[in-house]
């Protein structure tokens, strides 16, 4: 101890005491459902409610100790955009429980779960939840903004009459003011389509069809397995539809997909281009809530497996260039920000937003040049094997609701390093708009 | 201000037709050009071809270059050669084509660029031409072609020397051949040493910024001594003033206000200065870019105390960009010209000139650039301006003789010739004139202000630091002038 010899000064300072630790103590999510299928008339506030009343109900955590709750969405209703207060609401949680809406494209619920993590270390609580969800099915239809120009100052003159809204509506171009505009994903700055982004990726890193599809195969082939053999029974929860039906389970994964079936697929956004439907994720409804607390009131709970944040990266890169890249600049980051090498992280996933992307990302991790130029390193941060991520499959089999897989993959990770007895899992997520997150999970 | 034969040329139709009747009137390819704030890319998607001769030595950091701009490398390098561009190609996700000889790359091919740095004899010209003369007719339009060697006083013997300085003429009249398109060429003599400077350079000319210039001959160096805070990682391009303070002197009208507009765009803070006269449209312009206004006459005896006062009070005495814009006319054939046009145009072109840079030089930070505009007639000489040419000639003589004293400080001085350029006062030459003047150049039409202005903004940033003593000439190819 350096201060040992300073005996005097050392007792006219006060206590050190160790700084609190924000801990995973589980998470649930619902089925992940192909978009139009049977959550359609869940909206994506009703499916944060069934994730957030599963997660507290599985892990049996008292409403009354809830203080705080910071959700994650995308495709936001605009009626009431702030969904994470709603969710907690029509949840019946206590009305105190103070409630924050964060977008951050796909990284959305990695990033809350973050926050969360960070206000209890900050102390500002003591059980927090984070999450995230998405329901594409319910995307807004927006009417062009040319049709409230011309109509609102009308309307919103108390002294106009029929003969104004007459004029007023005269001035109507059908085409341009009354075509509603179709919701895509869609780069704002580059036009864009983002599996027009991740075609130009696999082009420019050299990534063939037949390296996606094993990955997409591996994808649905974990996944399949991981159901059959009841890995996720305790981290999804079924979900009440609209006239009775109960969803009990993922329905994108398919266990009887072949290499064979994969090669047959047309390219899906670019003529001869080599992303398909196959081995791109499926707009899909969800959400995915987990349970933040601090390592003291955990333990008091008489919580034992505990899975903490060690670091987290979030990042951005010029969406004109590579629009997905991100995580080979986050996941090395966070990495660095453990303390660690990639030698020394057990486990890594991967979100595989397509799967062109997630090999560019870790052609790029293992690339000298890459290391030194964009990174810093005196080399490549490291080799990653394909086949060694995504241990229960990725997005490409599960699905991929925006909002929900931070917290998605954040659960699954904390799982298998208490099931497996592991130490480390490395995460990582790209995003629209080009920002990306990284994290590295600790069992303690 | 408009060149009605560059907008007749951009009508199909109307080439068509002209070309139809046999017509002896050539259509000036309009110039692709580029405003708008720097990029990290600037060649984003483009095809660049690159050569290089056996034993050329910029393998590394053209391909470093190209890969980091945003170019998709096609490269004719030899085997032994293309591990650079497979380097960096992979780190920047950017494949590289490996052309055969005569192969020419899908798409078009946005430029041309050869590293001639390795050449022994003058037998090695051959290669060169070879490279060229099997790829002009792929080159789109307003493209570029670039040769990189040695200084042929830097070559050592006399063998290498004749190769060297027989590059120079082989791109000059290469740029007179390809003007017709729009497209430009120069040849980049780099000095040994200062092969890491090239890059700003190359983004420069490789880009839209440099549409105007053509035929150049550009020296680097390491002469400037580099401060610390040059470029670093990916954003190192963007807003290159950001921070910096510059003085642009006469820069309420044209040339001056288009500099200032384009530093400011840049993220430089701005002093526009001009005479007390202009205080109107100069105080308008400092508004604009959120700069400051000084009004000062450069002739005035205590202008450069006027100048560091308003530093003081305005920009806490800091200073790292000056341009030295402000400049008269007052043409007459010499046996007619009297004493008063001769001081004028002396006092205000050269004389204050010289006494304020001295004055402003101990207060210019460390990283510092200093630009003055000369002219391609202060070059070449012109009947009736025996005032004017001698100012412009004698600031070239000036800048090059501080260029290396300055650099020692880390400061950069240059100065840029420009040609016709389409302003005001150009558009008040009689028409018979004014059209001659216009054509005499390799891309046949007149510049704009904005040419001017994004390469003295080139010029002022830290990607300068390898140009000292420069004189660009901003001319499209002047016939007359070096």
């Amino acid at each position: 101890m350096a201060t040992a010899k300073k005996s005097k000064a050392k007792k006219s300072t006060p206590k050190k005491t160790a700084p609190r630790r924000a801990v995973i103590v589980g998470g649930v999510r619902t089925p992940f459902i192909r978009s139009f299928g049977s959550l359609t008339r869940l909206d994506t506030i009703a499916l944060g409610v069934a994730a957030v009343k599963g997660a507290l109900e599985a892990r049996d955590v008292r409403w009354s100790d809830v203080q705080s709750m910071v959700w994650g969405g995308v495709v936001l209703p605009s009626q009431s955009v702030n969904i994470g207060r709603e969710i907690a609401l029509d949840a019946g949680l206590p009305p105190n429980v103070e409630c924050t809406t964060m977008t951050r494209a796909c990284t959305s619920s990695l990033f809350t779960a973050a926050m969360a993590a960070a206000a209890v270390e900050r102390g500002e609580a003591d059980v927090v939840i984070a999450g995230g969800s998405d329901s594409c099915s319910n995307a807004e239809l927006k009417m062009p903004q040319s049709l409230m120009h011309k109509m609102a100052p009308t309307i919103m003159n108390r002294k106009s009459g029929p003969v104004d809204y007459v004029k007023a509506a005269s001035k109507l171009r059908p085409g341009k003011d009354l075509v509603p505009q179709q919701p895509a994903v869609k780069e704002r700055t580059t036009g864009e389509l983002m599996g027009e982004s991740a075609e130009a990726m696999a082009e420019r890193n050299g990534i063939t069809r037949e390296a996606q599809d094993a990955l997409a195969f591996q994808s649905h082939e974990r996944a399949a397995a991981a159901v059959a053999s009841g890995r996720f029974a305790d981290e999804i929860v079924p979900v009440d539809a609209p006239g009775g039906k109960r969803v009990l389970a993922d329905n994108i994964i398919r266990g009887d997909v072949t290499l064979e079936k994969l090669a047959k697929l047309r390219s899906a956004f670019k003529k001869d281009g080599t992303l398909t439907a196959g081995n791109s994720s499926a707009l899909t409804d969800g959400a995915a809530a987990v349970v933040i607390m601090s390592e003291e009131k955990a333990r008091a709970l008489g919580y034992t497996d505990l899975v903490a944040f060690k670091s987290w990266s979030f990042d951005a890169v010029d969406p004109a260039d590579q629009l997905l890249m991100g995580p080979a600049i986050s996941m090395p980051h966070a990495t660095q920000r453990a303390g660690m090498k990639l030698t020394d992280v057990d486990i890594v996933d991967i979100h595989e937003a397509f799967a062109a992307q997630v090999l560019a990302v870790i052609k790029m991790m293992g690339n000298e040049e890459f290391g030194r130029q964009r990174l810093g390193l005196k080399g490549a941060f490291g080799d990653i094997d394909p086949t060694n991520i995504n241990l229960h499959g990725g997005s490409i089999a599960l699905g991929h609701p925006f909002a929900a897989t931070g917290a998605r993959m954040v659960t699954t990770m904390a799982n298998e390093l208490i099931a497996t007895g592991k130490g480390t899992a490395l995460l990582g997520i790209c995003g629209a708009g080009g920002v990306s997150a990284g994290a590295v999970l600790e069992q303690i | 201000m408009s060149d009605y034969l560059v907008n007749l040329g951009t009508k199909p139709a109307a080439r068509k037709a002209i070309g139809a009747m046999g017509l002896p009137i050539p259509l000036p390819q309009k110039l692709a050009r580029c405003s708008k704030p720097w990029t990290d890319r600037p060649l984003q998607d483009r095809n660049v071809v690159v050569g290089q001769h056996a034993a050329g030595e910029l393998g590394d950091v053209l391909a470093r270059t190209l890969a980091a701009a945003g170019a998709d490398p096609h490269v004719v390098v030899g085997e032994e050669g293309l591990a650079p561009y497979l380097k960096h190609g992979e780190a920047h996700g950017r494949k590289v084509c490996n052309l055969a000889a005569d192969a020419k790359p899908g798409g078009k091919t946005h430029a041309l660029v050869f590293d001639a740095t390795g050449l022994e004899t003058p037998a090695d010209l051959k290669p060169v031409y070879e490279f060229f003369h099997g790829r002009l007719r792929s080159l789109a339009r307003c493209g570029r072609a670039i040769v990189i060697t040695r200084p042929a006083d830097c070559a050592g013997d006399a063998l290498k020397a004749a190769a060297y300085h027989g590059l120079d003429g082989f791109v000059r009249s290469m740029a007179r051949e390809m003007g017709r398109k729009g497209s430009t060429a120069h040849i980049v003599n780099v000095v040994p040493g200062a092969e890491e400077r090239i890059e700003p350079l190359l983004r420069f000319l490789l880009s839209e910024r440099s549409a105007y210039i053509s035929g150049q001959a550009f020296r680097v160096t390491d002469l400037v001594v580099k401060d610390g805070g040059a470029t670093n990682g990916v954003s190192g391009h963007r807003r290159p003033l950001d921070g910096k303070v510059a003085l642009v002197t006469g820069a309420a009208r044209g040339i001056g206000a288009e500099t200032a507009r384009a530093l400011a765009r840049e993220g430089a803070r701005v002093v526009i200065m001009d005479r007390p006269s202009e205080d109107g449209p100069a105080s308008v312009l400092a508004a604009e870019l959120g700069g400051t206004m000084l009004a000062c006459d450069i002739t005035a005896d205590d202008a450069a105390d006027v100048i560091a006062a308003h530093l003081d009070e305005h920009h806490k005495g800091h200073l790292d960009v000056v341009i030295h814009n402000a400049g008269v006319t007052r043409d007459k054939m010499l046996v007619n010209m009297d004493e008063q046009r001769w001081d004028m145009v002396m006092e205000v072109n050269l004389l204050a000139l010289i006494r304020v840079n001295e004055a402003l030089r101990p207060k210019i930070r460390a990283g510092g650039r200093i630009v003055c505009l000369s002219s391609v007639v202060g070059i070449a000489g012109n009947a009736g301006q025996s005032n004017y040419t001698a100012s412009k000639a004698g600031l070239i003589g000036y800048v090059r003789a501080i260029a290396p004293h300055m650099a020692q400080q880390g400061i950069a001085v240059n100065a840029v010739a420009p040609g016709f350029i389409e302003t005001k006062m150009t558009a008040g030459i009689p028409v018979a004139t004014r059209e001659v003047s216009r054509r005499l150049c390799n891309l046949s039409q007149g510049g704009l202000p904005q040419d001017i202005a994004e390469t003295i903004t080139y010029l002022s940033s830290p990607g300068a630091a390898g140009l000292c003593g420069n004189v660009v000439r901003i001319c499209g190819g002047n016939f007359i002038g070096a």
